[in-house]
């Protein structure tokens, strides 16, 4: 009875002219983001080793590691960051390294290239949290009250057919058919991932393939929310009518809402606010350390290498010292500010997880390793590598550059012809992207959450029906 | 006697809005009898048959198909039960063919070929052509037949029909009141309300005439003799509007 169900569930479905446009315009889309987003891929690989190339072409010819000040670094593009984008576009891509002292990321592509910034992106989280989620609702929104109103309820109900088959069928043959009609698309966008020489790793695909399930979780909310209101209502103009509005409160208003609110509620230092601290900080290090620099007094007089190395030797220790207390002040109000900001992240998404639209975007850019952590993951990837970066200089040149110092050389004319110097020497930059591993515990929260929505609003769908007037 | 198919027990209906729409109202309809039930608009037919159907239920009172109560034990009784409708309403989308596997089987019964399904629809004259066609372009005159070949497929004891030749040409009427004597004759109980006084006096076994709820008349065939219908469902109506 429940195969007899579903089946003329799809196939009512499938035989209609609605579903023929719904499925050919997603079809299309989905094929777009996923030819969209490997462009956008190869684009950002593009920018990426010019970028590389070009710092490195800055040291051309220099032929003194003393002379190199700095080195940039780029965050590599990821895959699965050009087809579920998050944060990615929003948050600079390159870091300065000096050797010392703060990083701060910069030249985002959205400050690169404002267009694009207009109408955000277009990737597979706005897909399925927008787009595709319209589409569960007008695949389900009339499964009870369109066949009220077209009338075959009643015939349908002079059978024995219990009232919980019926609706298990609307909701079973529904959501097979949404699925199987996306795994198409998605199967072929995939291939053309591949074809298109996108280089993802298993884990990738693993990510990928996370993604998107969470993504069905999500449009089965939908889904079973459409059946649910149609069986409260007996005409399906009104149910239509009131899944627009809970898909426009749910999708485009409470997550705004509760960023906003909680960016009201939770106080966070601004970034200006905790640079002038450290500014004000700075400046008082400095101003004991010129007093220091002036009280200098060479040990023995005389030789002016000697003093000249003593001098260097000083200065060194000063700015050692200073970088060391700078660090310190700066990572406590880092932290302080940071704590704000975990406290306001936590009541923004806490409230935002109310909407499962909040849920799936938080999984997805989560899995992706493009969520609002990214940040902070690839900036402690470059205080790693600035570490390497200092220690690497301080090997060349016996110091670290990132002290600002003035450096002062005797030369003695009796060296030899200056070499240039080797950039491949410099260590590189390795950004690990997060792993399945790192990254699922963080999203079960968030599936759990999808889970336990769909289940609450199928037994709705069932409690609703069992009362329904099938006259 | 044999137990009835169809057994009303002191049916009574009151809407939530107060209105009484059947009034302590009894009735059998046996094996091998169609009983008709007259009555104006309003009087309480489809009430009666949606009780049957556990579409609603009886504030007072059951109806039971073949001793099952239909509202105790709804599943039971509706596999027993046949029905077609005012104005019988099928998936557009699909073929009449596949209308009649879908609602057939839905009945319970899905050891039929498609030789079956396609003679059963000849036999309820749908011309061969239109089995394979989609039921949107179909008239009130071809879905009524549709109908009426699903409740012979589901081949219950019991059938039930809320006025199912209304809006029919005379033709049409015909061989659908046809069809429903052969079903008698086959030893079906049939229950059906219908406006149609003369074709209610042609084919019916008993004639059962609801006012405002009440069964205010039941007469048999017999009983009727040469009595004139329309005289007396006029004075029953007018008696009891007075
Ligand atoms: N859902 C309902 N709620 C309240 N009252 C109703 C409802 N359905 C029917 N009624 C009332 O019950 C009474 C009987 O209605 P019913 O539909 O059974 O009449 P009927 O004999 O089938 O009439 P018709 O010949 O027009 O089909 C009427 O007074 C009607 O207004
Ligand atoms: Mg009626």
């Amino acid at each position: 009875m429940l195969r007899l169900l579903i089946i003329k569930e799809i196939r009512d479905i499938v035989g209609s002219t609605k579903f023929a446009v719904t499925f050919g315009v997603c079809s299309l889309l989905v094929l777009l983001v996923f030819i969209v987003g490997a462009r956008a891929y190869h684009t950002a690989v593009g920018q990426h080793d010019a970028a590389k190339r070009e710092n490195l072409r800055r040291m051309e010819g220099i032929t003194d590691w003393m002379q190199v000040h700095d080195m940039n670094v780029y965050m590599p593009p990821q895959p699965l960051s050009a087809l579920v984008a998050g944060v990615a576009h929003d948050i600079g891509r390159t870091v300065t390294v000096e050797g010392r002292g703060e990083l701060t990321a910069h030249d985002s592509r959205y400050s690169d290239e404002p267009m694009l910034a207009v109408f955000r992106q277009f990737d597979l989280e706005f897909l399925f949290t927008v787009v595709l989620s319209l589409f569960a609702i007008l695949f389900a929104f009339d499964a009870v009250s369109g066949e009220k109103e077209r009338g075959t309820l009643r015939l349908t109900f002079a059978s024995p057919v219990p009232r919980r088959t019926f609706i298990a069928g609307k909701l079973l043959g529904a959501y097979l058919t949404l699925v199987v009609s996306l795994l198409l698309p998605i199967a072929a966008g995939s291939a053309l991932l591949i074809v298109m020489g996108v280089p993802m790793t298993g884990d990738d695909w693993v990510r990928l393939t996370l993604i998107i399930a969470a993504g069905f979780l999500y449009l089965g909310v939908f889904l079973s929310l459409s059946v649910l209101v149609s069986a409260m209502t007996t005409r399906s103009t009104t149910s239509f009518l009131v899944l627009l509005v809970v898909w426009i409160v749910a999708v485009l208003i409470v997550p705004r809402a509760a960023v906003l609110f909680a960016g009201r509620a939770v106080d966070v230092p601004s970034v200006d606010a905790v640079a002038a601290q450290k500014a004000k900080f700075s400046a008082g290090l400095w101003g004991d350390d010129r007093s220091a620099m002036a009280a200098f007094k060479p040990s023995k007089s005389g030789d002016m290498q000697a003093v000249m190395q003593e001098f260097q030797q000083m200065m060194q220790k000063l700015a050692d010292d200073r970088d060391r207390k700078m660090r310190e002040f700066a990572s406590r109000v880092n932290e302080e500010r940071r704590n704000r900001q975990d406290v306001q992240e936590a009541v923004a998404f806490g409230l935002a997880r109310i909407t499962p639209a909040a849920c799936f975007t938080l999984a997805a850019t989560r899995l992706a390793g493009t969520s609002f952590e990214m940040k902070q993951h690839f900036l402690a990837a470059t205080e790693r590598y600035q570490k390497a970066f200092g220690e690497f200089m301080v090997a060349k040149t016996g110091m670290n550059p990132g002290g600002r110092m003035v450096v002062l050389r005797v030369v003695v004319g009796d060296e030899k012809k200056p070499e240039p110097i080797n950039t491949a020497e410099i260590p590189a930059f390795s950004y690990a992207p997060m792993q399945v591993a790192d990254v699922a515990g963080g999203t079960a929260l968030d599936i759990l959450l999808l889970l336990a929505v769909n289940l609450f609003f199928i037994v709705g769908a069932v409690a609703a029906f069992l009362r329904y007037d099938v006259r | 006697m044999s137990q009835p198919t169809f057994e009303a027990v002191n049916l009574t209906k009151r809407y939530e809005d107060g209105v009484l729409a059947l009034d302590h109202v009894s009735f059998e309809v046996h094996p091998g009898q169609i009983y008709a039930m007259l009555g104006a608009n309003g009087a309480g037919k489809t009430t009666t048959i949606n009780i049957f159907l556990n579409f609603l239920e009886p504030t007072e009172g059951e109806a039971r198909i073949n001793g099952v109560c239909t509202h105790t034990d709804p599943l039971a009784a509706k596999a027993q039960i046949a029905y077609v409708s005012e104005n019988v309403m099928l998936y557009p989308a699909f073929t009449a063919m596949q209308n009649l596997e879908y609602f057939t089987r839905l009945g319970g019964r899905d050891h039929h070929t498609k030789d079956e399904y396609h003679r059963v629809l000849e036999r309820v004259g749908l011309q061969r052509e239109a089995h394979d066609k989609r039921l949107r372009g179909f008239s009130k005159g071809m879905r009524q037949k549709c109908g009426l070949a699903i409740a012979i497929l589901k081949d219950a004891p019991a059938i039930v029909l809320d006025e199912p030749t209304s809006g029919l040409d005379p033709q049409a009427g015909y061989e659908f009141t046809q069809l429903l004597t052969a079903l008698r004759d086959e030893g079906k109980a049939i229950l059906m309300s219908t406006h149609d006084i003369f074709r209610a006096r042609e084919i019916a076994s008993t004639v059962g005439i609801l006012n405002r709820g009440r069964l205010v008349m039941q007469r048999s065939a017999a009983e009727l003799g040469g009595a004139d219908l329309e005289q007396l469902y006029l004075e029953h109506i007018a008696g009891h509007a007075a």
